[in-house]
C-alpha cells in the first residue's frame, strides 16, 4: 500500500514538472485563420502574419477555411483543442464567424480579426480592417468623373456574406447614385473569384453589350472582368475599375487598361495583428475594437508613385 | 371518462402556456430594427449646426501649415485627426480668398495667404468632414456601416446647405470659407489644396 501511494506521488511530481517545464520550453503558438488560400492577395495576408509572429518569436501556422464558415468552425474547434494561444483571423463570414471567435473567447484564446469586420463589438479582441468604404467613396468620385456622369454600369460584388462586400459597394454608391444619368444596369456577385466574375460578365453583357463601365468589387474580378472584356474585343471601350491595389492590376493602371483601384494594405494588417497578439500576451487588455486602415486610390495621375 | 377530459384541458393549457412562452423572431429582423431606431439625420443635424459651424477648433490654413513647417508631429497630433492607421490626418480649417474660376463645382481661391487653393463643392462624399470635425468616435456605433451613415447623413446636409450659401456667389467676389482638408505626412509643399466645404460666407 505504502508503495503504491509513493508511486502515486512521484507520478504527481513528474506530471507537474513536465507541465511546468513546458510551459518555459514551448513557444506561444499563434494561429493565422484565412478564409481562401486560393487568391493571391489572402495568401500575402496570410503568409505576412505567420512571418510577423515568427519574427516576434512565436510559433506560427496557417488554417485555409476555403471560403466556408464550416471549415472555419473545425479550424477554431482543432486549433482550441491544440493549445493554440492566440488567433489572427480572416473571418469567412461576418455572421458566421461570430459563433467561432465566441468559442476561442470562452476558452480564453484572443482573436484578431484582419480585413474583414465581424457584425460584433464584443466578440473578437481586435478587428483591424481596411477603410473599404472611404477608399470606394474615392473610387466612386473617379468613376463618374471617368464617366462624366453618364453611362450605363455593371457592378460585380463579392461574397455576399462578407461585410467588405457591401463597404464597398455602399462607398461607391453613396457617391454614384447621386447621379441619375449614370445607370446600372446589372448588380452580381462574383465572389471575389476571377473565373467567376468573368463568367458573370460575359452572361450580363448578352443582355446588355452596350456597358460603359465595370465596378468590381476585388482586383482579382476586375482581371477577370478584363479576360471578358478582352474576349468581346471591348477592353478599350468599357472602363473597368477594382479595388485591392493587386501588382496585376497596379500594372493594367500602367497600360491604361484598367481607371482605378483602391490599394489596400495586407502587410500593414498582418504585422499589427501579430504584434497585438504580442502585447496581448505581454499583458495589454485594452484593445481598440476597430482599427482602420486607410485605402489609397490609385490612378493614372499617381501610377508613377506605386 | 372523466380522466381523459382532465388529460385532454391539462395537455390544452400546457400547450398554450408552452406557445405563449417563447416565439422566435429573425435575428436579421432584429438587428434591422436596432440600426434603423438610431436617427442619422438628427445625429448629423446636431454634429453640423451645433458642432462643426459653432467649433472653436477649426485652425486657420496659415496656421496650420506654419505649425505643420515647424513641427509635424506636433502639428498632427494637436491639429489633426484619423481614426486608424495610415499617413494622412484630416483637418479642420478656415480662411479667406478672392474667387478666380467656378468651373464643374470646384472653387478656385486665391487664397490671401495661402496661395491658390480650391474648394470643391460638388463632390462632398465621404468621412472628410465627419473625421475633421473630430466630434464622432468610432467606439460610438457598433459597426463601421453604422459609422459611415454619420458621414453619409452630414455630407447630404452640407450637400443641400452650400448651394444655399453660394447662391449669389460669383467670379471676382472675396469670401470666407470653412472646411475640411487632409494631409499626408509625407507632404512637404502645401499648394493646390483641396478642401470640402462646410461653409461659405460672401465677405
Amino acid at each position: 500500500m505504502k508503495i503504491k501511494h509513493l508511486f502515486l506521488v512521484l507520478t504527481a511530481i513528474v506530471l507537474v514538472l513536465g507541465c511546468s517545464s513546458k510551459e518555459k520550453t514551448e513557444k506561444p503558438k499563434i494561429a493565422i485563420v484565412v478564409s481562401t488560400l486560393n487568391n493571391p492577395w489572402f495568401v500575402m495576408l496570410a503568409e505576412s502574419a505567420a512571418e510577423n509572429a515568427r519574427k516576434l518569436g512565436y510559433e506560427a501556422k496557417i488554417f485555409d477555411s476555403q471560403n466556408n464558415p464550416a471549415i472555419e468552425s473545425d479550424n477554431f474547434e482543432n486549433l482550441i483543442s491544440s493549445g493554440y494561444d492566440a488567433i489572427l483571423l480572416n473571418p469567412t463570414d461576418s455572421d458566421g464567424s461570430i459563433s467561432s471567435i465566441l468559442k476561442a473567447k470562452t476558452a480564453g484564446i484572443p482573436v484578431f480579426c484582419m480585413d474583414r469586420e465581424v457584425n460584433a463589438d464584443d466578440a473578437a479582441t481586435s478587428q483591424i480592417l481596411s477603410d473599404n468604404y472611404s477608399g470606394c467613396v474615392a473610387i466612386g468620385i473617379e468613376f463618374v468623373k471617368e464617366l462624366k456622369e453618364k453611362g450605363k454600369y455593371v457592378e460585380i460584388l463579392g461574397l455576399v456574406g462578407d461585410n467588405n462586400t457591401w463597404a464597398r459597394s455602399g462607398g461607391f454608391h453613396s457617391v454614384v447614385d447621386n447621379f441619375p444619368n449614370l445607370k446600372m444596369v446589372a448588380q452580381q456577385s462574383g465572389n471575389f473569384d476571377r473565373t467567376k466574375a468573368m463568367e458573370v460578365l460575359e452572361t450580363i453583357m448578352q443582355a446588355n453589350p452596350d456597358i460603359d463601365a465595370v465596378f468590381c468589387g476585388n482586383d482579382a474580378m476586375a482581371m477577370g472582368a478584363f479576360q471578358a472584356l478582352q474576349a468581346a474585343g471591348k477592353e478599350y471601350q468599357v472602363k473597368i475599375f477594382g479595388f485591392d491595389g493587386a501588382a496585376d492590376v497596379v500594372e493594367k493602371i500602367r497600360e491604361k487598361k484598367i481607371v482605378a483601384t483602391g490599394m489596400q494594405f495586407p502587410k500593414v494588417m498582418a504585422q499589427t495583428a501579430a504584434q497585438y497578439a504580442d502585447e496581448y500576451f505581454k499583458g495589454r487588455r485594452d484593445f481598440p475594437q476597430r482599427v482602420p486602415v486607410e485605402v489609397e486610390l490609385i490612378n493614372a495621375s499617381n501610377i508613377k508613385d506605386y | 371518462m372523466k380522466k381523459k377530459y382532465v388529460y385532454i384541458l391539462a395537455f390544452l393549457i400546457i400547450a398554450i402556456l408552452g406557445y405563449n412562452s417563447f416565439y422566435f423572431k429573425k435575428l436579421s429582423d432584429i438587428k434591422k430594427a436596432q440600426k434603423e431606431s438610431f436617427d442619422f439625420k438628427a445625429f448629423a443635424d446636431s454634429i453640423y449646426y451645433k458642432g462643426i459651424l459653432k467649433s472653436k477648433k477649426t485652425i486657420a490654413l496659415t496656421d496650420l501649415i506654419s505649425s505643420i513647417k515647424a513641427n509635424q508631429e506636433a502639428a498632427f497630433k494637436k491639429y489633426g485627426n484619423r481614426l486608424g492607421i495610415g499617413n494622412s490626418d484630416y483637418f479642420m480649417i478656415k480662411s479667406t480668398g478672392k474667387i478666380i474660376d467656378i468651373k464643374d463645382g470646384i472653387y478656385t481661391i486665391a487664397d490671401e495667404k495661402n496661395g491658390v487653393v480650391f474648394i470643391d463643392t460638388k463632390y462632398i462624399f465621404g468621412n472628410d468632414l465627419r473625421d475633421a470635425s473630430g466630434l464622432v468616435k468610432l467606439t460610438d456605433f457598433k459597426t463601421n456601416a453604422q459609422f459611415n451613415k454619420v458621414s453619409e447623413s452630414l455630407n447630404k446636409i452640407v450637400r443641400n446647405e452650400i448651394p444655399k450659401q453660394t447662391k449669389n456667389v460669383k467670379i471676382g467676389d472675396s469670401i470666407s470659407f470653412s472646411g475640411a482638408i487632409k494631409l499626408n505626412k509625407k507632404q512637404t509643399l502645401f499648394t493646390d489644396l483641396l478642401i470640402i466645404p462646410s461653409q461659405i460666407k460672401l465677405q
